[in-house]
């Protein structure tokens, strides 16, 4: 009797607990982003977001890097500016990834991608993460299981970049003087760039996926999604 | 049966026909039509125990009638979870293989781990049955959130109505066992009675509720 109820209590936890929070127009609207996949604009919309970033982050690193000998504490100022275009750029990135998570979920099939590599990284942990993804990437079977592995790997390693940018910057307010603080903070603005080459071929990959149902399909699916929720 | 006993089954009698009632009238009884079936088993077990109670407020009658609301909550159920995942392949292998593990794996505890019963004492089956509900529920329910299926308030509130109510059921249960059948039973009774009268009001404010948000989201589909 008491496995039944410790059992039963757990059931009803994780049930009220889900269900709870299920929130019917949000899945609507992602189903209508799904059936309504405005695959290239999506693709380019992202290109030019990460160029955007791109470009503020080494436009302000590279002014710090100037004013680095002469005023080292604007130089100190333009950094952390450098930092936080980082960090805005890295919270962007983590939440695609989490929808990217949700809607890899939402498609039959998803475009295979190839096994992560530590190649275009530069960061030691990124690169042990890389590769580390890469042996798992192997021992995987299912697409999606590849994908999310993509996923799981491009979050860590945005993670990763933001940390060793924070500790950077901090380094560098320390002892200003020190190059090498600067080289580490640039190191890690490649690396991030380098995620976002990664992230926007996992990103096509999921537009991709979702763009390969056919018109019809879409449209009785939607009738139905609809259908049902009426 | 106690004055506050026959005041809560006329209470429950009721509400399940209020509800019935909404199924009908707001449309709701085509999103899962096991259910009222389940709702019309319990009018008349609820209506033949009020009003015969020297026939059908007995220990035999209630194992009769659990029998039946058990095989029909899991008719719901099954329905739910079939019903949520028709349109979506993927999903419905995943649910049918997970659905199917766990009937499995239930009866075997069951039929393995329960104590062999007379027809007298057969309700010590029950706690295992309806945990197994609970968790067919459960698994429906985490499947629905995981692959982001649309489900319809009205599914998603019997799944979030039942699970509460059936884990009050084990407690009463429970009460039931450890203090033998006849001492406690019209206090069990009446624990189980109050939620479940709860869970009919929570259920009749959302058949009766109008879908404001479902109705504009049926409009922008067709619009689309």
């Amino acid at each position: 009797m008491t496995l039944e109820l410790l059992l039963s209590a757990l059931g009803c936890g994780l049930l009220c607990y889900t269900l709870g929070r299920y929130n019917r127009a949000v899945v609507l609207q992602r189903w209508e982003f799904v059936l309504g996949a405005p695959e290239k604009q999506a693709i380019d919309s992202l290109r030019q977001r990460m160029a955007v970033d791109s470009a503020l982050t080494r436009q302000a690193l590279e002014a710090a890097d100037r004013a680095r000998e002469a005023r080292p504490p604007d130089a100190l100022t333009v950094l952390r500016v450098a930092l936080s275009v980082l960090e805005e750029a890295g919270a962007d990135r983590l939440t695609r990834l989490r929808a990217m998570g949700v809607y890899s979920r939402m498609v039959r099939a998803i475009s295979p991608l190839p096994p992560p590599s530590a190649t275009p990284f530069k960061d030691p942990s990124l690169r042990a993460t890389a590769s580390a993804a890469g042996l798992v990437h192997r021992v995987l079977v299912g697409t999606q299981e590849r994908f999310r592995l993509w996923l799981l790997m491009l979050g860590l390693g945005v993670r990763i970049v933001l940390r060793g940018g924070r500790r950077s910057a901090d380094a560098a307010g320390r002892e200003p003087q020190q190059r090498r603080h600067w080289q580490d903070f640039a190191r890690e603005v490649d690396d991030f760039e380098a995620l976002d080459a990664c992230h926007l071929t996992a990103f096509e990959a999921l537009v991709a996926s979702l763009a390969a149902v056919d018109r019809g399909g879409r449209l009785r699916l939607w009738e139905r999604i609809v259908g049902d929720a009426g | 049966m106690s004055e506050l006993q026959v005041a809560l089954a006329h209470a429950v009698g009721l509400a399940v026909l209020v509800l019935l009632v909404g199924l009908f009238v707001r449309g709701r009884a085509g999103l899962c039509w096991s259910f009222p079936a389940y709702a019309l088993a319990i009018l008349v077990g609820n209506t033949l125990a009020t009003f015969s109670p020297d026939r059908f407020y007995t220990p035999e009658a209630w194992v009769l009638k659990q029998g039946v609301y058990d095989i029909l909550k899991m008719a719901v159920t099954l329905e739910l979870a079939w019903r949520a995942f028709a349109a979506f392949p993927g999903a419905m292998r995943t649910a049918r293989l997970t659905l199917l593990a766990l009937l499995t794996v239930s009866t075997l505890v069951l039929g393995a781990l329960t104590p062999s019963s007379t027809y007298g004492d057969l309700w010590a089956w029950e706690p295992g049955t309806v945990t197994a509900t609970l968790w067919l529920l459960t698994a429906t329910a985490l499947l629905v959130v995981w692959y982001q299926v649309p489900v319809h308030a009205w599914p998603r509130a019997i799944m979030l109505g039942l699970a509460p109510y059936l884990l009050v059921f084990v407690v009463a249960l429970g009460v039931l066992k450890h203090h033998g059948w006849f001492p406690r039973y019209d206090w069990a009774s009446i624990l189980d009675s109050a939620a479940y009268l709860a869970l009919l009001l929570f259920w009749n404010r959302v058949v009766w509720r109008r879908d404001p948000a479902g109705a504009a989201a049926a409009a922008a589909g067709k619009a689309a």
